[in-house]
């Protein structure tokens, strides 16, 4: 049984692994949002910035943040790399075998999940020579990790359930845009909601973007994060990996 | 002991009937081949019986498993063959066979692997990428992956197509010996006929969804052979044929006869030879049997690929 969600997670972690162009985007994207964004507010004085972002670092700030926002933009790749299998007729090779569509779904959604996660550690040394220094310890570390993975299977599999019956190259393109500028605007990974309008504010509450970033916001900065966002991040997962396999194994087909 | 055996199998998109109740039976060993023009319902056959697609109406027993009530059983005992190469390019040749074997079940896959890879003669490139093979050496890695289950039956869905001459007789080689070598059964599709006529012990043929002829090409040959004499007539040549057995479609027409040669004469003189442009014998062969079960050649069959993939898609909705 899990020898084929084995098999083909492993061939989705390989193809990750083994594409150049793969680590420039995973080193450069967070990194340049790190340099070029969260500089914007540098010249900020930082009585502003106490009251507003309760730092003195707008970087520190964003940081839990844009880590969030990796893992939203990274579904869009399990999306891609499921449409790539039905394009080359790979996804026929694995149904004619005797292995359970939903296999398949989870086997995307995680190499989905994998791609977002190798991104932290490339962050957190970033923002080192950034000069933010964070609450770093096993169970801090292990927090962000555990609440980023439920951030990227979630969205993974939400993404690879808007592109399940499609073979068109465009989709996933269209449903990012559609998901992705939308959450991370109304979510607080970039700014703090104090002045969101109420239409905003209500959105940001339930988006699970906002929860990742809070939570670890709080861990790696006041030390003091609010345990039943990791709850919520983990029921956020485990809804759309369901749904997600259900659907898969209704609508998905080789071509 | 039949391998495969498929009762009124169907399968409609829609209004379109692709494959339009089908019956056969192969049994265990042979090399069974569907013989007929793109567009026939070929591949969709492979797909109903590989367990890719449902069907809408039939049944088919594979390996003694139904189709419909077990198609895991089913897809546990075959192998398959695309007509197009399907390989991870990014992953080496032993990675790809890891993969198959591990999607199919097999547990002592790597002994297995090892034998085929050298069975085949490309053991040596078994960590190199795919991506960098020759189609030859494409199509026998993806030989090796379908035979790593000890399937009892592998599906070849066009094995030969766009191989050149070289490739392709190897190819068939290769079909022959697997079929000896592994005991295993195999069904063809091809519109190749001298490919059917080599290779398969019976072939189906098979036009316009419906299978019209069944046997050994020996069998067909007897049957539905005959020679061929084909006469071009000239632009505008209005020529009232009355000879048995004679059709004329598109300026051409093709008269049946048992003997060529001596009737082409007579055939000559009740056509006029003010009329004729040029004249072609096919002597009996598989050609000639398909021209005769349908009124023109494998490449003349009037299918419209749009016309058939827009069906498709509308029914898919």
């Amino acid at each position: 049984m899990i020898d084929r969600l084995y098999a083909l997670y492993m061939r989705e972690a390989k193809r990750i692994f083994r594409s150049v162009y793969m680590w420039i985007m995973l080193i450069s994207q967070p990194i340049m949002w790190l340099v070029f964004f969260g500089s914007s507010f540098s010249g900020v004085p930082s009585q502003v910035l106490i009251s507003f972002f309760h730092t003195t670092n707008y970087i520190a700030f964003i940081l839990p943040g844009e880590l969030s926002i990796s893992m939203l933009f990274v579904g869009m790749f399990s999306s891609m790399s499921l449409i790539q299998d039905k394009r080359f007729g790979y996804l026929k090779r694995v149904l004619i075998t005797p292995t359970p569509k939903y296999d398949v779904f989870l086997a995307k959604t995680l190499g989905g999940m994998t791609r977002g996660l190798l991104q932290v550690p490339i962050l957190l040394v970033a923002s080192y020579f950034l000069g933010v220094r964070l609450n770093l310890t096993p169970l801090s570390l292990g927090v962000l990790f555990l609440s980023l993975a439920f951030v990227g299977l979630g969205f993974s599999s939400l993404y690879s359930m808007f592109t399940l019956k499609t073979a068109d190259w465009q989709a996933p393109g269209v449903i990012s845009n559609l998901i992705n500028l939308p959450l991370m605007f109304s979510s607080t990974a970039l700014f703090p909601k104090a002045f969101f309008p109420g239409w905003l504010r209500a959105i940001s509450d339930v988006n699970p973007l906002t929860y990742a970033a809070e939570l670890n916001r709080g861990m790696l900065l006041y030390n003091d994060p609010s345990w039943n966002y990791l709850g919520y991040l983990a029921i956020f997962a485990l809804v759309m990996v369901l749904l997600g396999s259900i659907l898969t194994n209704k609508y998905l087909n080789a071509e | 002991m039949y391998s495969i055996e498929t009762e009124n199998l169907t399968k409609k998109y829609g209004d379109f009937v692709a494959v339009d109740h089908i019956s056969f039976k192969v049994e265990k060993g042979e090399i069974f081949g569907l013989l007929g023009p793109n567009g026939a319902g070929k591949t969709t056959t492979i797909k109903m019986l590989t367990g890719l697609t449902p069907p809408t109406e039939g049944e088919a027993i594979i390996a003694g498993y139904s189709i419909r009530k077990n198609p895991i059983e089913v897809k546990s005992r075959i192998g398959w063959i695309s007509s197009e190469v399907i390989l991870d390019d990014d992953l080496t040749a032993w990675e790809n066979l890891e993969i198959q074997a591990r999607l199919t079940g097999v547990k002592n896959w790597k002994e297995r692997a090892t034998s085929l890879l050298k069975y085949f003669g490309i053991l040596e490139f078994a960590n190199r990428r795919t991506g960098k093979f020759s189609t030859g050496m494409r199509k026998k890695l993806e030989v090796s992956m379908a035979l790593l289950n000890s399937p009892e039956v592998i599906f070849m869905d066009e094995p030969t197509i766009g191989l050149d001459v070289n490739t392709r007789a190897t190819m068939w080689n290769l079909i022959r010996e697997i079929n000896r070598d592994y005991q295993v059964t195999i069904l063809l599709t091809t519109h190749y006929m001298e490919e059917a006529d080599s290779l398969c012990s019976r072939i189906g043929v098979i036009n316009k969804g419906k299978i019209i002829a069944l046997g050994t090409p020996e069998e067909l040959k007897a049957r539905y052979g005959g020679d061929i004499i084909e006469i071009e007539l000239k632009n505008g040549a209005n020529v009232n044929v009355g000879l048995e057995n004679a059709i004329v479609s598109n300026g051409k027409v093709r008269i049946k006869v048992n003997n060529a040669e001596t009737m082409l004469m007579d055939v000559i003189r009740a056509i006029g030879s003010d009329n004729i442009k040029g004249i072609k014998i096919n002597k009996s062969s598989l050609d000639t049997v398909f021209i005769n079960l349908t009124g023109g050649t494998i490449e003349e069959q009037d299918f419209d690929a749009r016309k058939f993939y827009a069906m498709i898609r509308r029914a898919r909705r």
